[in-house]
């Protein structure tokens, strides 16, 4: 483990000031999003703390007005937060302190008593542009908004709720980390978080595809685009066509010797969506709706999401709600999908190919806000012969320490690798060599912690184990 | 018995009684006013089942791994709401039962939870003094709903344990305090309670709707 010398001066990250480089820039270039409306920046010359107070009345909705009334401050959630943990000694990672700098403003603005008698419950409204950045540091760089405070809240205050709620009301106001902003606009621009064109989406897909019949002699395997009426449309994360198209090749020598019939959609194909961490809903329901109106324009009988922690929940959990869109075709991640396979007897797997010790990571958003938690055991189990828990997992797992899209705010790193002890001591002590997960945000956040507390593991994905584990048929 | 300890522990309290209500039935209007999103998943477990575990949370210290690691915290807990109860009890059985209080063995069960939910209130305080984080999460309702609650067990206590040659003192300064708490709750944290059934409905019904509690097997077998 690293030693104490890489302590973070809080007050630094606390007044980190806004950076509006990229969002000049996006209004200098006329971006349609900013055009529209859709993107917004940054404007001093506003008042931006009345705006925020207005948007805090028009966005509260009665979960919200909940979670913010009920809290009793008794502090328990500062044993289950990482932050906290991390730092025992600085209240200011308690997440109920974190949750009250969102939440004395709504009581100044929308409380009883906090607008009675302000005092009496610390109520205050942001007075400058000041106070709302300060606000942005603590919303965007001190919660990680993994939700392991409320699964262990007496009350069931939904902090990460309160802090997403003051994302998104700063992303209208443009007070968002610059790269809250660029992800953000790369979104609503591209349809997809990086920014990948169609001609760059397509040709990967050509290049997989001949990686991959080159690979195993097989002419047929195929990654189809565009096809209608398939079992399935294949959505994935930006990170498979950019960075990691191994992921995208195991699951086309799955699918293929499974026999599945599927596609991949021209247009709509990101299953991830940066509104669940800006706090944009506008955004989270154009990107989910790119999604399903692409699975229903191809007819696809279903829709199958590769591994992503707030992909997943994004598309199957969440994104329906925020397009005001009916769910109507069984939404589903692809580790179900190779649950069934495997169930089904359609693809063979030997244990023995992966004798490594391994564990799994479970991702905020899947165990915690999603519904999987049994599912990649159920196939870790067949495909590694040394499988073993972490200590706490499944919905009590603590965070890679990269969730809720702090791997594109750079600014915060430094004290998200400090608090990533927590996270690191947890690991060592699986004495494990492969760190398994099924999650690409996890990927790079649990390779920082393997990185940064030179721990002795691989992290992979589950779709890796299984592709390790294929046994060809004769 | 003195014509001001029979209007405050019948009139008075029917009218702070009153006004809590009143406040309770427009905060709970007032709640009702806000938007309540609507969920368009399929489900994958029981919103149900999930509403059901989360209420009975409060029962269940294993639970939560905050409980579960601190059971004392937890046994201070419920002694120090056992408190609460016993003390609200007593506001209704001296003016309207007091035969209760006779025999039965409740005076005694009823004093020694109130003398523990006491021990217990003092010990928060300086815990909530005494820790930095909990210090700075603290406001000034924090602190004097606390004590507010301190000294209602105290008066209560009293009440049940003093001689009877120490007169009306005990029960006037106890219907006084109650009459007051009344009237503060609604504005105070000690309101709490009135948001609970909120709060843990809305995380037990996506937890349960979403299958992370009571996840229905035929999910894993067909999709969803």
């Amino acid at each position: 483990m690293r030693p104490e010398e890489d302590r973070v001066d809080i007050d630094r990250i606390l007044s980190l000031p806004l950076e509006t480089g990229s969002q000049e820039k996006a209004a200098g270039q006329s971006l349609p999003s900013v055009g529209r409306g859709d993107l917004m920046t940054y404007d001093a010359a506003q008042n931006n703390p009345g705006r925020f107070a207005d948007l805090v009345r028009r966005k509260l909705n009665r979960s919200l007005v909940a979670s913010l009334e009920a809290c009793v401050h008794c502090g328990l959630c500062a044993d289950s937060c990482h932050y906290a943990l991390a730092r025992p000694d600085d209240p200011r990672m308690v997440p109920a302190y974190k949750a009250d700098q969102v939440r004395r403003m709504y009581k100044r603005i929308v409380g009883w008593t906090g607008r009675l008698v302000p005092g009496l419950v610390h109520a205050k409204r942001p007075a400058s542009d000041e106070d709302l950045n300060r606000l942005k540091n603590v919303v965007f760089g001190t919660c990680s908004a993994c939700r392991r405070c409320t699964m262990n809240c007496p009350m069931g205050v939904e902090n990460a709720a309160i802090v997403r709620f003051a994302r998104g009301i700063l992303a209208d106001l443009g007070i968002v980390p610059e790269g809250v902003f660029n992800v953000s606009r790369d979104q609503w621009e591209s349809g997809n978080q990086m920014g990948v064109s169609e001609q760059d989406y397509l040709e990967t897909i050509d290049w997989v595809k001949e990686e991959l019949q080159a690979e195993t002699g097989d002419p047929s395997i195929d990654l189809p685009v565009d096809v209608e009426g398939c079992d399935f449309m294949y959505t994935i994360n930006p990170r498979e066509v950019k960075f990691d198209p191994r992921s995208l090749a195991n699951a086309a020598k799955i699918f293929k010797l499974a026999g599945e019939s599927w596609t991949l959609p021209r247009w709509g194909w990101d299953q991830t969506n940066f509104g669940l961490f800006s706090g944009d809903d506008r955004l989270g329901g154009f990107v989910a709706r790119n999604a399903y109106e692409a699975a229903e324009r191809l007819k696809a009988k279903r829709i199958v999401i590769s591994e992503c922690g707030h992909g997943y929940r994004s598309t199957r959990w969440e994104g329906y709600n925020w397009a005001g869109y009916d769910q109507k075709l069984p939404t589903e991640s692809v580790v179900v999908t190779i649950q069934r396979y495997i169930r089904e007897g359609r693809i063979t797997v030997d244990p023995s190919r992966n004798p490594d010790p391994v564990t799994f990571h479970d991702s905020c958003n899947i165990a915690r806000s999603g519904d999987l938690i049994a599912q990649p055991r159920w196939v870790l189990r067949r495909v590694c012969s040394d499988f073993r828990e972490m200590h706490p997992n499944g919905r009590e797992n603590y965070c890679c320490t990269g969730g809720s899209g702090l791997l594109s705010m750079a600014e915060y790193r430094p004290l998200r690798l400090e608090v990533a002890r927590i996270k690191a001591e947890q690991l060592k002590a699986t004495g494990a060599k492969v760190l398994c997960t099924m999650c690409h945000n996890c990927i790079d956040g649990l390779n920082d912690v393997v990185k940064h507390y030179r721990l002795d593991m691989k992290v992979v994905q589950v779709m890796d184990l299984v592709a390790g584990a294929l046994v060809a048929p004769e | 018995m003195s014509p001001l300890l029979r209007v405050l522990q019948d009139e008075v309290q029917i009218v702070a009684l009153s006004f809590l209500g009143i406040v309770y039935v427009l905060k709970l209007l007032w709640i009702f006013r806000f938007p309540h999103r609507t969920e368009r998943t399929f489900a994958a477990g029981s919103a149900r089942a999930g509403v059901q575990s989360s209420l009975m949370n409060v029962l269940m210290p294993w639970q939560m791994e905050s409980t579960r690691s601190d059971p004392v915290f937890y046994v201070q807990f419920a002694l120090f709401h056992a408190g609460v109860l016993a003390a609200i009890a007593l506001s209704f059985i001296v003016p309207y039962a007091p035969g209760l209080l006779v025999g039965h063995g409740v005076r005694p069960v009823m004093l020694a939870t109130l003398i523990a939910a006491l021990m217990i209130g003092l010990g928060r305080l300086a815990r909530r003094i005494r820790r930095p984080g909990l210090r700075l999460i603290s406001t000034p309702d924090d602190y004097l709903s606390l004590v507010l609650t301190i000294v209602f067990f105290a008066t209560a206590a009293l009440l049940l344990a003093a001689p009877a040659d120490w007169g009306e003192g005990p029960a006037i300064a106890f219907f006084a305090l109650t009459a007051l708490f009344l009237v503060y709750v609604p504005f105070s944290k000690v309101c709490h309670y009135l948001y609970y059934p909120f709060t843990r409905i809305f995380l037990g019904h996506t937890l349960g709707h979403r299958g992370v509690v009571a996840r229905r097997a035929r999910v894993d077998a067909e999709g969803i």
